[in-house]
């Protein structure tokens, strides 16, 4: 989270056969993903996507507080952050406190540890998850989450002026902890220190913090819930839930890393996608059926490296626009491709 | 030329007129004589409300990253009915519908600029249904003339585009209008011809309606019948 301190990960030491992934907490995948951006490693040439093959997944919290939140409290916040994630009812994924422990996270140990940690150095960075992964087969060995007790926490049912929540916080890292990458649902404003303040968000997963105080990052969003029950799904998520895919292009030419926003009229609810290979191709799966308005953005209210590795030509030199149709989103299918075209700022 | 190549003219011709099927009462036909009819039947617009892609703020209110405003647009299609006689002045119909509006969303207030634009869909509707029609007693006016009231109701069933998505509701009509026999004279097996016009009020409940509610809407339907 930037403009206000980032939600970032780190890299981790590498250990053998094993491969420390997410640092910055975001690539995404090669091919079209669905609704939200997976992390992805590499495996014998094939990008895996990263998850837990084994629940429930054990967490551990650690036995080290900070000022206004000692160790039980921090474990009484991720703890509800957790049943937020395990309660959505289309995904699979739990979880298990597994105890307090002394470790730190960021340790190689095989145990996935919740903390704080002070990294005065990570200056924007408020917390961060690694994960630690068996280089051989893709699996998901451990993952960590640290809050940087640089800055000032609370755990106060209604927010405290100048502290950041961590129950809001710590849903956001366990997102990452499951495998989800950055969602682009959000407004910002650039700020004259460089960073970014955020006007609104519609995602748990969005990468940069609302300002301290507040604790309106508390509920998971659509756009969460679709990315995590595509990761996990249930039984039932594949034949209740549709999606809508297609590609984006502009003067003739795909272009990649368009953010593609599905909304449904009938329901209100927004998920986002993003056009992911050389053909411009997007799906956004998770959307309950019916109508949909589709709206496609360039990446503009983030560092686009907060979504894709450097190395991704991103294009955001593009014009909002919508689609003139009204596409309607099937139970338990897709909508059919449709071509969103795009024109030059 | 004869009144009977004007009404067949007319019945030919008036296909673009609604469904239903009306027993003139000056005719006083016989009870459970049966009565076919088909023709057009035009429907207003529906309003099917307004929503916002909303966001989130830090304050926990919320901010529309754009709005809609959403309806059901008036469409015409075709109509078609099957009444019998049950008594004097009432008349037992089933009917059947086809129309196919279009689903209209427009687009405003984006939050970065994006120029307003309506988005639409075509949807296919089907309805099936039953109900009376009641012939007002003669009042003095002209023999061919029957005015009536009508209400009903019946099953509804919206097709999306492409057949992706099925949307099914009720309805419920009511309305009035005026039947105009044209000729009584029997000819194969029809004993008489006639059009037929009314308007009437119908409430729509589900189908595509974002909201659950019900939607009531003006229509016209305007038909040629044929008395056997």
């Amino acid at each position: 989270m930037k403009a206000h301190p980032e939600r970032e990960g780190f890299s981790r030491a590498t250990r053998p056969l094993a491969l420390i992934v997410v640092a910055t907490l975001l690539f995404g995948q090669a091919t079209p993903a669905f609704a939200y951006l997976k992390f992805g490693v590499p495996v014998r040439g094939q990008q895996v996507t990263l998850k837990w093959s084994q629940t429930p997944v054990r967490y551990f919290v650690s036995d080290t507080g900070v000022s206004g939140v000692t160790s039980a409290d921090l474990q009484s916040a991720v703890g509800r952050a957790f049943a937020s994630w395990q309660g959505v009812p289309t995904a699979s994924i739990t979880y298990q406190f597994a105890g307090v422990t002394s470790a730190s996270p960021g340790k190689d140990d095989g145990a996935s540890v919740l903390g704080f940690q002070s990294r005065p150095d990570l200056d924007r960075v408020l917390a961060s998850t690694s994960f630690l992964v068996d280089a051989s087969t893709g699996a998901l060995i451990e993952s960590d989450i640290f809050f940087n007790s640089a800055f000032p926490w609370s755990v106060s049912a209604n927010g405290e002026p100048g502290k950041f929540d961590v129950e809001s916080i710590a849903l956001h890292e366990i997102g990452h902890f499951s495998g989800l990458g950055h969602s682009a649902l959000g407004e910002t404003e650039l700020l004259s220190t460089g960073g970014r303040r955020v006007l609104s968000a519609e995602a748990v997963m969005f990468p940069i913090a609302f300002a301290a105080g507040t604790i309106a990052s508390r509920t998971l969003k659509a756009d969460d819930i679709a990315g995590i029950s595509d990761l996990y799904p249930d039984g039932i998520f594949a034949a209740t839930d549709g999606s809508l895919s297609g590609r984006v292009t502009k003067d003739g030419q795909a272009i990649f890393g368009a953010h593609v926003v599905a909304f449904n009229v009938a329901t209100g609810l927004m998920v986002g996608g993003f056009s992911l290979n050389a053909k411009g191709e997007f799906s956004i799966g998770g959307l309950s059926p019916g109508p949909h308005i589709v709206r496609v953005e360039p990446l503009d209210d983030a560092d686009t490296t907060s979504f894709f590795d450097a190395a991704q030509n991103v294009d955001i030199d593009f014009r909002v626009a919508y689609l003139n149709r009204v596409i309607v989103v099937p139970k338990g299918g897709d909508s059919g491709a449709v071509t969103l075209t795009v024109v030059r700022k | 030329m004869t009144r009977l190549t004007t009404a067949a003219l007319l019945i030919a011709g008036g296909l673009w007129l609604q469904p239903s099927v009306a027993f003139a009462q000056a005719a006083d036909p016989p009870l459970m004589r049966l009565e076919a009819s088909f023709g057009v039947l035009w429907i207003g617009s529906q309003p099917l409300g307004a929503s916002s892609a909303n966001e989130t703020t830090g304050a926990g209110g919320a901010t529309p990253l754009f709005s809609t405003t959403s309806e059901l647009a008036s469409a015409a299609g075709i109509d078609g009915r099957i009444g019998v006689r049950v008594t004097r002045s009432l008349v037992a119909e089933a009917e059947a519908s086809y129309l196919k509006p279009q689903l209209r969303v427009a687009i405003s207030g984006d939050t970065e600029g994006a120029a307003a634009l309506t988005a639409t869909e075509a949807i296919q509707q089907f309805t099936v249904g039953g109900g009376v029609l009641w012939y007002v007693p003669n009042r003095g006016w002209s023999p061919r003339v029957a005015p009536f009231a009508m209400a009903g109701a019946g099953y509804l069933r919206q097709l999306h585009e492409q057949n992706t998505l099925v949307e099914t509701g009720s309805f419920l009509q009511f309305g009035g209008g005026a039947a105009f026999l044209l000729s009584s004279q029997p000819r194969f097996h029809m004993k008489g011809i006639g059009v037929r016009a009314d308007l009437r009020a119908i409430r729509r409940s589900k189908g595509v309606a974002f909201d659950g509610g019900g939607r009531t809407a003006p229509a016209f339907g305007a038909s040629a019948f044929v008395r056997f």
